[in-house]
């Protein structure tokens, strides 16, 4: 069984603590209520995985924080990362 | 010198709640060291090679090199003198003996070392006063052999974490640094400030996005307006550069380990400084003034960082790792700490604490900073580092201008 963490309760991504295949179920700890979830694809080890839909253009959250906007609508198990996750800074 | 000055008195170990305290050397005056160096000062740039001649010829002798030095201006030239006179006259250095090219900028880095640190033996070489390198490299030697005398005297004593300056640095970061090494360094980091004693960290571009977090934890408005004019000057010179962030800071290698954002890393990175009010900001290389957790707006590369926060009396770093950076400070042992397991495996060797056992084993962050702080405690009554053992160690001041 994969695993990852969720930093906070409000957070709609995860950091995998493996590599994760598409199609594993991925388990995850921490803030919030106990959630298991199927990878849409590969996320490796350390990156983070959707929780739930995220449109495009809404908040990326982790620790309870903005870490970003999301470029593109992101499905839920998909891997976010830089190719839709945009700095809301420079 | 060290036996003649008035007893310090014993506060400290009493006052730790903890418990801990560490074997260090007392000064006259100061924190407690570390370690008791010897060290070989070079002035500037020009210098680095005499004094890694002089230190391939005595056992006891570490070099402390710099880049750049010559022809500085302004600001520039002194931060340079500060950093290279508060290096000198370290709590860790017993005795130093700067090397210059001429007497005006070694006087002035021995100037800074004295202020520091009344009490120590500070010798002064020139080239041009003595006359070539031969003749300065054998004018050292000497030196180094009267000052040593003194060196070994000195006996390490119990002393409390009130005593002390920990700087907390995270370098080579990826998300396993936001997860483990940088919230375990975080809880070692409240354990020093709840004994009375001082944390510092840094790196001004990578609170970046966590500002407004570290604005509420600031003691006071003037720590506060300090915190957020130090995120907007970097902000308004990556603008003026035209740079993107991304790929600059997170770096390729950041990214690559996981990390977004410069808000992702930022979030991450300002768990090492633990949860204590924000008391004080310091400029490169300048001295805390109060006890607690205190903020040095200064540059974010690992070599710069480390030396920014030794010249600020740090006595020990520790350096939170991901993807792994085997640095380490020449006159502050840098503890390197890592939650990667992947990166424990690729280089043990430069790997002080491995605290990969979070991730793999559920280990505690309770469990995690008992072994850090033990590590912390071994490192400051001498153990060496593993950066010190393999001599990765560096210093670079930083530029607050170019050179012209």
């Amino acid at each position: 069984m994969a695993r990852a963490i969720r930093m906070d309760k409000k957070d709609n991504v995860a950091t995998v603590l493996m590599d994760v295949e598409p199609g594993d179920d991925v388990d995850i700890e921490g803030g919030g209520d106990s959630l298991r979830i199927e990878a849409a694809e590969a996320v490796p080890f350390g990156h983070k995985i959707a929780l739930a839909p995220i449109p495009s253009s809404r908040k990326i959250l982790k620790y309870g924080e903005t870490i970003g906007i999301a470029t593109r609508a992101i499905k839920a198990g998909t891997h976010v990362h830089v190719h839709n996750l945009k700095s809301s800074r420079r | 010198m060290a036996k003649s000055a008035p007893p310090r008195k014993k506060r400290s170990v009493l006052k730790s709640k903890s418990g801990d305290s560490f074997l260090g050397y007392r000064r006259p005056s100061g924190g407690p060291g570390a370690r008791n160096h010897l060290a070989v000062v070079s002035a500037m740039d020009n210098t680095n090679p005499l004094v890694r001649r002089i230190c391939s010829l005595r056992s006891d002798l570490i070099a402390v090199n710099t880049s750049f030095g010559r022809a500085l201006m302004g600001e520039d030239e002194a931060q340079h003198f500060r950093v290279m006179g508060h290096l000198a006259g370290h709590p860790n250095v017993g005795a130093a003996i700067i090397v210059g090219l001429e007497p005006i900028t070694a006087g002035a880095i021995a100037e800074a070392a004295a202020k520091a640190s009344p009490w120590m033996p500070i010798e002064v070489v020139t080239i041009h006063e003595v006359g070539g390198t031969l003749k300065s490299t054998s004018r050292a030697l000497e030196l180094a052999g009267k000052v040593a005398a003194h060196l070994s005297a000195s006996r390490r004593e119990r002393c409390g974490l009130d005593e002390l300056i920990l700087g907390a640095e995270c370098g080579g970061s990826d998300t396993t640094c936001g997860l483990v090494s940088n919230p375990v360094t975080g809880l070692v980091a409240d354990r020093v400030v709840n004994a009375g004693g001082t944390v510092i960290f840094s790196e001004t571009l990578e609170i970046v996005g966590a500002e407004h977090l570290l604005a509420r934890k600031a003691a006071d408005a003037k720590t506060k307006r300090r915190i957020l004019a130090g995120v907007r000057r970097s902000l308004e010179y990556t603008e003026e550069l035209g740079v993107d962030l991304i790929g600059s800071n997170p770096t390729a290698d950041n990214i690559a380990g996981g990390l977004s954002s410069i808000e992702e890393k930022s979030l991450g990175a300002i768990k090492k400084a633990g949860n204590g009010p924000i008391v004080e900001v310091v400029g490169v290389g300048e001295r805390p003034t109060k006890a607690g957790t205190v903020f040095a707006d200064a540059p974010c590369g690992g070599v710069e960082n480390i030396t920014t926060l030794s010249a600020s009396g740090a006595q020990a770093i520790i350096f939170s790792t991901g993807i792994g950076n085997p640095i380490g400070h020449p006159i502050s042992p840098t503890i390197k700490v890592t939650g990667n397991p992947r990166t424990a495996a690729l280089m043990p060797e430069n790997i002080d604490v491995n605290l990969c056992d979070v991730i793999e084993k559920g280990l505690s962050y309770k469990e995690a900073e008992e072994r850090l702080n033990k590590e912390l405690i071994d490192v400051l009554g001498g153990k060496p580092t593993t950066s010190e053992l393999l001599g990765e160690t560096e210093i670079t001041v930083s530029r607050a201008a170019l050179s012209l």
